[in-house]
Order: C-alpha cells, then structure tokens, then sequence
C-alpha cells in the first residue's frame, strides 16, 4: 500500500509529466487559454491514460515485445475515439472549444511514455496508481496555467467575469507567448518546490 | 516466417478488440451527437427566424456563387404557408482556418441576421467577431456580426467603407464579409429560381435579376 502510494505520488510534484518530465507540451500551451478547456483536457488526458494503462498492464505478458508500440497505439487511439465521441454527445460546447486536441490526445507524449516506462512493465495495481497520479498532476498544472492566463488575459475565471470593469485585459497572456511565459514561471516555482522539499526530507531523516 | 504469423495475429486481435469496443460505443453515441448537431441547427435557425414554425431544407438545390465559400446547407423558414426568408450556412477560409457562419436572407434581399457557428480566430482580435460585448458601433451596440442585419445584397460589402472593421483584424473581417456577400448572394440567387418571390415583391425582383447578375461578377473576383 505504501508504496503504491508513493507511485502515486510521484506524477504530482517529483515527476509531473509537465513540470518536470517536460513531455506533452504542445496541447498544454495549446487549451490552457481558459480554465473550462484546461479542466476538461485534464480529464480527457486521465481518463485516456487510466484506461490505457489498465489495459496494457493486463496483456502485458501477451503483447509481443517487437509489435508492442502499434499495439500499444490501437489501444490508446480506441480510448481517445471513446472521449471524443463521449464528449461530442454530451458536452458539445467543450469538445467544440477543444476542437482538435481531444483526437490528439492519442500522440500525445504522456500515455505513450507511461505506457512504454510504465504499464508494459507493472502490474495492473501500481499502473493504476500510476496514471492516477500522472493524470492528477497533469490536471492540477492545466487548471493553474489556465486560470493565471483566463485571469490576466480575459479577466474571467472559468468564463465569470471577476476583474472591475476598469480592467483591460492583458491580450499577450492569451496569446502563445504568454503561454509559454506563465508556463516558465510554473517550471521554475515546482523546481524549488521540489528542492524544498528534498532538504525537509533530508532534515528529517 | 512463423514468429511473424503469431506477430500479425496477436497485432489483429487486438486491432478486432478494439474495434469491437469502438463500435459499442458509436452505436450508443451516435443518435445523440446528431440530435445535439440537429438542436444546434434549429436554435440558431429560430434565433434568426423568430416567428419560423418550419424550416424546409432546400440544401441540394442552392449553389455557391463564389468557388471560395462552400454552401454546407441551407433551409427555407416558413410560418405556415407564408414563406419568411432562407437560412443559408456557409463556411470559407479566415485567419485562424475555416469559418462557419449561418446568414439569414429575407425575401425583399437583405440579410435577416448573421450567426457565426465556427470561427478559431486569435482570441482577443479575430474571435471578438464572436464576442457579443464587442461593439464596432458602441454607440448604438452593434457587434460585428450585427452591422449586417438589414443591408441589402446589392450594396458594395466593402471592410472599412459599408463594412465596419475589426480593431486590428482585417484579415478576420474581410474573410466574414466575404462569406455573407457569397451565402446572401447564392441565397438571393436562389429566391430568383424559385416561385416563392412575395407577390409585392414579383416585379422589383425580376428587374433586380439583371442587375445582380453584372453585379456580382466582378465582386466575387474582387472578394478572393
């Protein structure tokens, strides 16, 4: 238990697959312009990797080592067609806003990295663990970055208006550049997260 | 030779799996994505048809004026037996890819209201074609979109002379005019087909065919 646990745990801070594996980035930058599509990428991007991982690991002693990779791809395009089809019929607003990314989802470095590292080498418990975590902690970067670019960019949180009036909005925060700015900062902040947390470790061991 | 064998059917088995699944959850899907597209349509088609009670389609037999925009569909709104204008979807190219848009042209030629349904312009400049607080006339709070309501087909839909432009989007705003000029245009050229011209209407309508017709040439040239 407690090691599952750990495994769980790592994807959140000590090897966020944003922050810190640095993989997946370019739909990341992409949705995070408002906190609605950051919320639902994170979702989808879980949902995809849990079920993904729950399948691999199952068959991973069937799965031949030489054709594992476009075995690995039915499976993780199967699931990525399941959401996107999931989403059209009862979220048509989301999947509208997402527009192209949701069918990305299924090259999307992530799930094919934990899958690959992970789920093909592992029993089904720790890999659910494991995509828990990796989606828990791609989730909770995706609503952040979103909500500091929704915030400054549009003055609205998830599509509610809470700057004054007065307020114009800083349009480079919804643009590229300012993704990639916002992005930096949180890089760096989970950085020093993590040195802070190595020495309270060190300290108390 | 053997090792591929077993390689090819492990690969197909699961290809089947997943296919099997797909189809599951497709056929559950399916009847509700239409009925949401369907729901769509209809709220926008009544939202620039108030008084609509039925909306006929009419999309196999309209034809673009212009090779640039593509007709998607296009129904004709009738309140009983009375005939209220034509809906007439249409998508072409903007800055951010394509761009639906839903333009309503009354039976006396002018545009009854333009609904944009697609747009991925730049967020902040383009996408405020989509942004119902973004005024181009903040006076009387006409959004982009807006400002075509009431114009008649033969006027120029020129950007920054009848046309009000997008605050640093041309490119956005010449695209969309150029959309409602080729969907009001293939509309108008559609009531002219038809027998449904308003009685009042009938002989203004047939003089306006030839004009039209010398008109719209160099336009759609121009417009691309």
């Amino acid at each position: 238990m407690k090691s599952l646990w750990k495994t769980f745990k790592q994807g959140i801070i000590y090897e966020n697959p944003l922050l810190m594996l640095m993989i997946g980035l370019c739909s990341a930058l992409a949705v995070t312009s408002n906190v609605a599509n950051g919320l639902g990428m994170g979702l989808a991007m879980t949902f995809v990797l849990l079920f993904s991982e729950i399948v691999i690991s199952l068959f991973r002693k069937v799965i031949p080592n030489s054709v594992r990779i476009p075995i690995f791809i039915i499976i993780i395009a199967a699931f990525t067609t399941m959401v996107d089809l999931v989403m059209k019929a009862y979220f048509p607003d989301l999947s509208k806003s997402m527009g192209v990314f949701i069918p990305l989802i299924v090259v999307n470095c992530i799930i094919m990295g934990r899958v690959e590292a992970f789920a093909s080498k592992q029993k089904v418990m720790p890999a659910i663990f494991d995509s828990l975590g990796m989606g828990l902690g791609y989730t909770w970067v995706m609503i952040a970055i979103s909500a500091v670019r929704e915030l400054l960019g549009n003055g609205s949180l998830a599509g509610i208006p809470l700057m004054p009036a007065s307020y114009k909005p800083i349009l480079f925060f919804i643009l590229p550049p300012g993704g990639f700015l916002v992005f930096g900062l949180f890089i760096s902040f989970n950085i020093w997260l993590k040195g802070k947390m190595d020495k309270t470790a060190k300290e108390r061991a | 030779m053997k090792g591929s064998i077993r390689l090819g059917i492990a690969l197909a088995l699961f290809a089947v799996g997943a296919c099997a699944s797909l189809a599951v959850v497709y056929a559950i899907t399916e009847e509700r994505i239409a009925a949401q597209d369907q729901m769509a349509l209809e709220a926008s088609l009544q939202d620039l048809f108030p008084q609509g009670e039925l909306f006929e389609d009419i999309s196999a037999s309209i034809a673009s004026t212009n090779p640039g925009v593509t007709i998607q569909s296009a129904f004709l709104a009738k309140q009983g037996e009375a005939s209220l204008g034509l809906a007439v979807k249409a998508a072409g190219p903007s800055y951010g890819g394509q761009a639906v848009l839903l333009v309503g042209v009354g039976l006396n030629r002018s545009i009854a209201g333009v609904r944009i349904l697609e747009l991925n312009d730049t967020a902040g400049l383009g996408a405020n074609a989509k942004n119902p607080g973004y005024y181009v006339d903040k006076v009387n709070k006409v959004t982009f979109p807006g400002q075509f309501t009431g114009k008649f087909i033969t006027d120029p839909f020129v950007v920054k002379s009848d046309v009000v432009a997008i605050t640093a989007s041309t490119i956005t705003s010449t695209a969309l005019t150029t959309i409602v000029k080729a969907a009001a245009d293939s509309g108008a050229l559609w009531l002219e087909n038809s027998t449904l011209a308003s009685p009042a209407d009938v002989s203004s309508a047939t003089s306006y065919s030839g004009s039209a017709a010398s008109e719209s040439a160099p336009e759609t040239t121009g417009g691309n």
